[in-house]
């Protein structure tokens, strides 16, 4: 518990450390001065006591990029992925996921074509059965999930830039998940490509 | 008078011979609920809807929302309780959402966790709007409601009432409330009218949970140059599934206040008055009951300063069944530059802390008595320092209180109430009357600061604080905490980006009258901590915020809900 404790007082002194920018007189001037909306796709490999859990799964979503401070941007994402439980107790196919995702990106001072980012975490999960079965199942394992469930975390992530065509930009995201769950903490490592393209 | 111009905030309370504010800027997740965050005091939620709030140096035995005063006029009266919570004043132009849980549901731990399984964790909800005024006139419409804390009491409450008893989800919230209206406002006038619907639950005196259904409730405001008028029609609808009961409530309160306005704040003597006042009609088990059905409190509110270095405040408010004087004076001897010095002597005498309550509760086919015969007289005499220096500034705060015929409740008998049979669920309550503390219950409090400051980037304060009570404070609700310290930061990056952390420390409190053993809340450390994106050249604030992080979760309040981690984020744009 203490261990869950420090690891959450860690994650949010990242998240305030990273967030330091460059003093800058304008700041407000560069806030939305530029903006980009993009795709995303990959895999989602649970870890911990997870791995017993659920399988990996695919990915998808949009993501919207904003300019914050100077080297500094602000990022939106709205993901789905489908989970399949593993164990055979769980009395459904899977689980719908939602994921909302704020945060922000640094860009790195010394590799151009990489950003540093780090934000909270909001996911909606519910299991892919009928309305009227929910009450039946909640003593099983998975029944809490019959009805609608949220729990929110923090991600952190290595955004890298591969290619980069007039208002396209390809590249690939490595992120890491921790949700504030019970009585575990739930992680998973993510592993998408994305297109990004410049709305100004 | 010396000139203080830079001397924050905090230092200024000080001056003035307030508590020290002692939260950071962490948005408390309702309007109302800024107890949540502060350090120097005894804070007991319960819920949403009440809560033991007593700040370390107010002074007597009672907590903050016990007391009537006329600061609460638009406060909403829950049973015998002023509450910020739920609010019913509009926003500033914007539009606005709000999000967040308790935090540690299972999610996919449910599929593998045998142990240590948590109970259900809660959300919070809320969106609305104000429109941008045309010709003066604008729309407005909001829907909140806050489920954490719902474990309090869950079993016998859900079973208490017909169907979800909120306006969204199933978690059985202490409120739920929606309302939707139209004001006007330009520069002499702001007018509103608004109409809704909305759930509650009241926490009585015999620590039962009551709820009523608001259907509609209907609250109006003006307010012209110094003159307030509030009036509200609430249509109350009261039921007890377990004794197949209802019961209907129409009620009416509000009132008009003249409050002394800048050009009368220039003179020696300063005025304010009003009148607050409440009408009701009950039909059925409504479960407590006003006196004549009715009550109306005039009072009248002075400041003599004669010189600049002394001032006098009294309000006062009397009745055919009540009186209550709320007095202070204040010396602010001249010091050097930078120095402030306030010495100070206060009183609160009356017959009872809150006039406008009802003056009965029915539990069964008792009756309990909500008023107490005789008197109470609270003195307080404190001095504060605050000392200046560049970016830095220290003070303390010290006074000596005794307080005679203090408000109680004398238990005759503790009871229980069953739940939901298949859970085996109860609650704990108890009969009695209210009644006085006949003895003198005498306390000396100390508390010390420290705040340091650079421009509008960074502002930092320590604190610490202890309190010594003598006399038989077994017989008061509660037994405060003896001690707390406190460390609060707000950065402020680049102008757009705001981080508040709250870290503090509280000592044990104890409820010594609401079950048969005194239920101790142990002391602990909290850390609250809060993020904002700013956007101010298109209005726009995202926030996340932490509350209760490092603390134990525990029950603060016999019947209450656990006060765990949550997690709660905050979307708006202002027009």
């Amino acid at each position: 518990m203490i261990l869950n404790k420090l690891s959450l007082a860690l994650a949010i002194a990242f998240f305030a450390v990273l967030s330091w920018g460059e003093p800058n007189t304008s700041v407000e001037d560069v806030a939305f001065s530029h903006a980009s909306i993009g795709i995303e796709g990959g895999e989602i490999y649970p870890f911990g006591v997870l791995e017993d859990a659920v399988e990996n799964t695919l990915y998808g979503g949009l993501n919207f990029r904003y300019a914050y401070w100077e080297n500094v941007d602000g990022v939106v994402m709205f993901h789905y992925a489908y989970f399949k439980p593993v164990p055979e107790a769980v009395p459904y196919d899977g689980v719908h996921q939602a994921m909302g995702k704020v945060g922000m990106d640094v860009q790195l001072p010394w590799i151009n074509f990489a950003k540093l980012g780090a934000g909270f975490a909001c996911n909606w999960t519910r299991a892919d059965l009928e309305d009227e079965d929910k009450n039946e199942i909640y003593a099983k394992p998975g029944g809490t999930l019959g009805d609608n469930e949220t729990e929110f975390g923090w991600y952190a992530r290595l955004n890298l830039n591969v290619l980069h065509y007039e208002k396209y930009k390809v590249g690939l995201n490595v992120m890491w998940e921790e949700l504030w769950t019970l009585p575990e903490r739930s992680d998973m490592l993510y592993v998408g490509l994305y297109v990004e393209r410049s709305l100004w | 008078m010396k000139k203080f111009v830079g001397i924050p905030f905090l230092a200024l309370s000080v001056l003035l011979g307030r508590a020290v504010a002692s939260f950071a800027q962490i948005p408390a997740e309702m309007e109302g609920m800024e107890y949540e965050t502060r350090a120097d005091g005894t804070f007991l939620i319960g819920g949403p809807t009440f809560a033991f709030d007593r700040i370390l140096g107010a002074g007597g035995v009672h907590s903050e929302s016990e007391l009537w005063t006329p600061a609460k006029l638009r406060d909403r009266l829950l049973f015998n309780r002023w509450s910020g919570t739920p609010s019913w004043t509009p926003f500033e132009p914007s539009v606005w959402m709000k999000t967040g849980n308790e935090l540690g549901d299972l999610i996919y731990q449910d599929f593998v966790a045998e142990k240590n399984r948590p109970a259900n964790r809660t959300p919070i909800l809320e969106g609305g709007f104000r429109t941008p005024d045309y010709k003066g006139l604008w729309a407005t419409a909001r829907l909140f409601q806050d489920d954490h804390f719902c474990s309090g009491a869950y079993g016998y409450r859900y079973k208490a009432v017909d169907g979800d008893y909120s306006h969204f989800g199933a978690n059985w919230p202490f409120f739920s409330s929606a309302y939707g209206g139209i004001g006007y406002t330009n520069s002499l006038v702001n007018a509103s009218v608004l109409a809704g619907e909305e759930y509650l639950w009241f926490y009585t005196a015999t620590s039962l949970w009551i709820p009523v259904h608001y259907k509609p409730r209907v609250e109006g405001r003006v307010d012209v140059m110094d003159l307030s008028l509030t009036v509200a029609y609430e249509d109350g609808e009261y039921q007890n599934m377990y004794k197949k009961e209802t019961g209907t409530r129409k009620e009416v309160n509000g009132s008009v206040y003249y409050k002394c306005g800048k050009a009368c704040q220039k003179g020696i003597l300063q005025v304010s008055a009003g009148l607050a006042f409440r009408a009701v009609d009950d039909s059925g088990s409504v479960y407590t009951e006003l006196e004549e059905d009715r009550v109306a409190w005039p009072f009248m509110e002075l400041r003599v300063q004669p010189i600049q270095w002394v001032s006098a405040d009294v309000t006062f408010g009397i009745n055919e069944r009540d009186w209550l004087v709320q007095d202070s004076l204040q010396f602010m001897p001249i010091t050097p530059d930078d120095l402030g010095v306030t010495i100070g002597v206060k009183n609160i005498s009356g017959t009872r802390m809150n006039p406008l309550a009802d003056t009965k509760e029915f539990y069964g086919d008792r009756v309990v008595d909500l008023t107490a015969d005789g008197q109470m007289n609270l003195i307080q005499g404190y001095l504060t320092f605050v000392d200046t220096m560049g970016y830095v500034a220290m003070g303390g705060r010290g006074s000596y209180w005794a307080e005679y015929g203090a408000e109680t409740f004398e238990v005759e008998e503790y009871l229980s109430e069953k739940g939901d049979e298949k859970i085996h669920a109860s609650i704990q309550t108890r009969y009695g009357n209210v009644g006085r503390i006949n003895d003198w219950i005498k306390g000396v409090t100390g508390e010390f600061w420290l705040n340091a400051w650079y421009r509008d980037m960074f502002k930092f304060t320590a604190m610490a604080g202890f309190e010594h009570i003598d006399g038989p404070v077994e017989n008061a609700e509660v037994t405060p905490a003896e001690f707390y310290t406190g460390f609060t930061g707000d950065w402020l990056l680049n102008g757009t980006f705001k981080i508040s952390h709250s870290l503090r420390y509280r000592s044990d409190a104890q409820w010594n009258l609401r079950s048969r053993d005194p239920m101790v809340v142990k002391g602990d450390w909290t850390w609250d901590a809060s993020f904002s994106q700013i956007f101010p050249k298109y209005g726009l604030t995202l926030t996340g915020t932490l509350l209760h992080v490092l603390a134990d979760e525990v029950m603060e309040t016999v019947n209450g809900g656990y006060d765990r981690i949550r997690f709660i984020c905050t979307a708006k744009k202002t027009f």
